[in-house]
C-alpha cells in the first residue's frame, strides 16, 4: 500500500477542529479497518453535506431544502421565535425539549473589537419576520458573554418598533454547581434573575 | 518563568471546541496571549472571569519567552461589569483595548500602560454610572419635576458629565501615545524651532511656513500644546481637575484623531459601530 494514501487521510482529518496529528492518525487507522459500507456512508455524508446543505430561507438554520424541517413543521408554535447565534445552538435547544416555537439564526455575534457590526448579522431579516405577522414573543438565546449580551441589546433595539415581547434566557448558576465556587459576576446575574417560587 | 501577576482582558477568541485564547495586558509582563482550557464549558472553574476588561489576579504557566502560556488561575479583582452593560462604554473600552494592542509591542513590560488602562476603565465606569443616574433622575425632573431636581440644572449636569466622560479617552490616548513613543511634537517648528500653529500629521510635528511640506495639515489653537502637555504629564490622580472648555475638548479630540489616523495610520475596528444604537 502506498504510504501516501493514509498520510493524505491523516492530513485531511487533522484539519478538523480539536483534532491534532495524533488523533488524526488514530482516526485514519480506525477508518482503514472500518467495514466497507460504514466508511462509504461516512464519505457519502460528508459529500452530501457539501452538495445539499444550505441555509433555510426563513430562519437560516441548516437544511437541504428551501425551508428547514422546523419551519415546515405545522405543529410548531409560530407565535414564538428563539434567536440564536449559530445553527448548532438549535440542536442543543431542541434536545432540551423546552421549546416548541421557531428559530432565527443570526449567523454570529456582534464584536466591536473584531469589526463584526450589526449589518453583518441577520438582524434585519429578523425584524422583517417580526413585522410581518403574528409573532408574540422573541426569546433571545445568544451566549451569556459580552458578545452575546451586546448582540441581545441590538436585537432588542431593532425590534422596538414592533408590538412583540422580547425576552432573554435566564442567567445563573449551572445545575449541579456550588455557590461557593461561583464568581461574582455569575452570582450577581443569578440574583438579578431570581424569580418567585410557586 | 512567568507566574502570578495582574491582568486585564483586552480581547479573547474561541479556539477549538471550548477553549479560549486571551490577550491580556499584565502588570508585570506587558501584553501577553494566554491559552485557557475549556472556559466556554458551563461548569468551567474560570466562570465569568475571562470577559473583556475584567481585571483579575492571574497565573500564567510557561517560560518567559513562551508564545502561548497556559492560564491556570483567574480571580476577579475588578469586574468592570457596568462597562459591559452600557454599549457606549463598552465601545469606548474596546477602543482602549484596540489601541493598546496596536501601539504596544507584545511581551514588553509596560506597568505604566497597565496603570493607565486601570485608571481609564475605573474613571469611565464611574462617569458612566453617574451619567446614567443623571439621565434617569433628569428625565423624570424634566417631565414632572417631582424628584426635586430642576430641569435646567439636570440638563447642565448631563452636558457636564458627558463632557467629563469624553475627556477620559483624550487623556488615555495622549498618555498612551507618550508611553509608546508616538507623542506628537508640539514645541514650535520641529525643523527650525520657530513658532508655528500648523500641525503636519505625517511629520507628527508642527512646522513653520518656511519649513512646511506638502501634505495634510491641521491648524491648532494657541491653547492646544499646553493642555496636551498637561494631559500627558499630570499625575493621573489629579488629571480630572483639568477642565477644558467644550471648544478646546472638541479640538483636542480632533487633533488626536488626526494624529492617530493620518500620522501613525492607526484605525480601530470598534469605530465601525459609530456610537451604538439610539437610546
Ligand atoms: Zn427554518
Ligand atoms: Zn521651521
Amino acid at each position: 500500500m502506498p504510504q501516501g494514501i493514509i498520510e493524505n487521510l491523516i492530513e485531511q482529518l487533522s484539519k478538523l477542529p480539536g483534532v491534532g496529528r495524533k488523533s488524526a492518525q488514530r482516526m485514519a487507522f480506525f477508518i482503514l479497518n472500518m467495514k466497507d459500507e460504514d466508511a462509504r456512508a461516512l464519505a457519502g455524508a460528508i459529500g452530501a453535506v457539501k452538495t445539499n446543505a444550505r441555509f433555510c430561507k426563513a430562519c437560516f438554520n441548516i437544511t437541504d431544502s428551501d425551508l428547514c424541517s422546523i419551519c415546515r413543521d405545522s405543529l410548531r408554535d409560530r407565535k414564538r421565535i428563539c434567536v440564536v447565534e449559530e445553527p448548532s445552538n438549535i440542536i442543543v435547544i431542541e434536545r432540551s425539549g423546552g421549546f416548541n416555537g421557531l428559530y432565527h439564526v443570526l449567523m454570529g455575534a456582534l464584536s466591536p473589537i473584531d469589526g463584526i457590526t450589526p449589518d453583518m448579522l441577520r438582524i434585519k431579516e429578523l425584524a422583517q419576520r417580526v413585522s410581518g405577522n403574528g409573532v408574540d414573543e422573541v426569546i433571545i438565546a445568544t451566549n451569556p458573554n459580552t458578545k452575546g449580551e451586546v448582540t441581545a441589546k441590538y436585537v432588542r433595539e431593532a425590534l422596538s418598533p414592533y408590538d412583540v415581547a422580547v425576552t432573554r434566557i435566564a442567567y445563573g448558576l449551572p445545575l449541579g454547581g456550588d455557590i461557593e465556587f461561583a464568581d461574582e459576576i455569575t452570582m450577581k446575574k443569578s440574583l438579578e434573575g431570581r424569580r418567585k417560587l410557586d | 518563568m512567568l507566574g502570578r501577576t495582574e491582568g486585564i482582558v483586552l480581547r479573547s477568541r474561541p479556539f477549538g471546541e471550548a477553549d479560549l485564547i486571551l490577550e491580556y495586558l499584565t502588570r508585570d509582563f506587558g501584553v501577553r496571549s494566554a491559552f485557557a482550557k475549556s472556559p466556554r464549558k458551563i461548569k468551567s472553574r474560570f466562570g465569568g472571569s475571562l470577559e473583556p476588561f475584567i481585571h483579575s489576579r492571574i497565573s500564567l504557566l510557561g517560560r518567559e519567552d513562551a508564545s502561548l502560556p497556559k492560564l491556570t488561575q483567574s480571580d476577579i479583582m475588578t469586574s468592570f461589569q457596568p462597562l459591559r452593560e452600557d454599549i457606549k462604554a463598552l465601545l469606548q473600552a474596546t477602543e482602549f483595548a484596540e489601541l493598546i494592542l496596536k501601539l504596544l509591542p507584545e511581551r514588553e513590560p509596560a506597568p505604566r500602560v497597565f496603570e493607565l488602562l486601570l485608571w481609564a476603565l475605573s474613571t469611565l465606569q464611574s462617569m458612566t454610572m453617574l451619567h446614567g443616574m443623571i439621565m434617569s433622575t433628569g428625565g423624570a425632573a424634566a417631565g414632572a419635576n417631582a424628584s426635586g431636581v430642576t430641569a435646567p440644572a439636570a440638563v447642565k449636569n448631563e452636558r457636564e458629565t458627558r463632557e467629563r466622560w469624553q475627556f477620559i479617552p483624550a487623556v488615555f490616548k495622549a498618555r498612551l501615545l507618550s508611553l509608546t513613543g508616538y507623542a506628537p511634537s508640539l514645541r514650535g517648528c520641529a525643523r527650525c524651532g520657530a513658532g508655528s500653529r500648523v500641525f503636519y500629521p505625517r511629520e507628527g510635528a508642527l512646522l513653520c511656513g518656511a519649513c512646511a511640506r506638502s501634505g495634510p495639515s491641521l491648524e491648532i489653537s494657541a491653547a492646544l500644546p499646553g493642555i496636551y502637555r498637561n494631559l500627558s504629564e499630570w499625575p493621573l490622580e489629579k488629571i480630572m481637575r483639568i477642565r477644558p472648555s467644550s471648544g478646546l475638548l472638541a479640538e483636542l479630540k480632533k487633533f488626536i484623531h488626526v494624529h492617530l489616523a493620518e500620522g501613525i495610520a492607526v484605525t480601530v475596528k470598534s469605530a465601525k459601530f459609530g456610537h451604538g444604537p439610539a437610546e
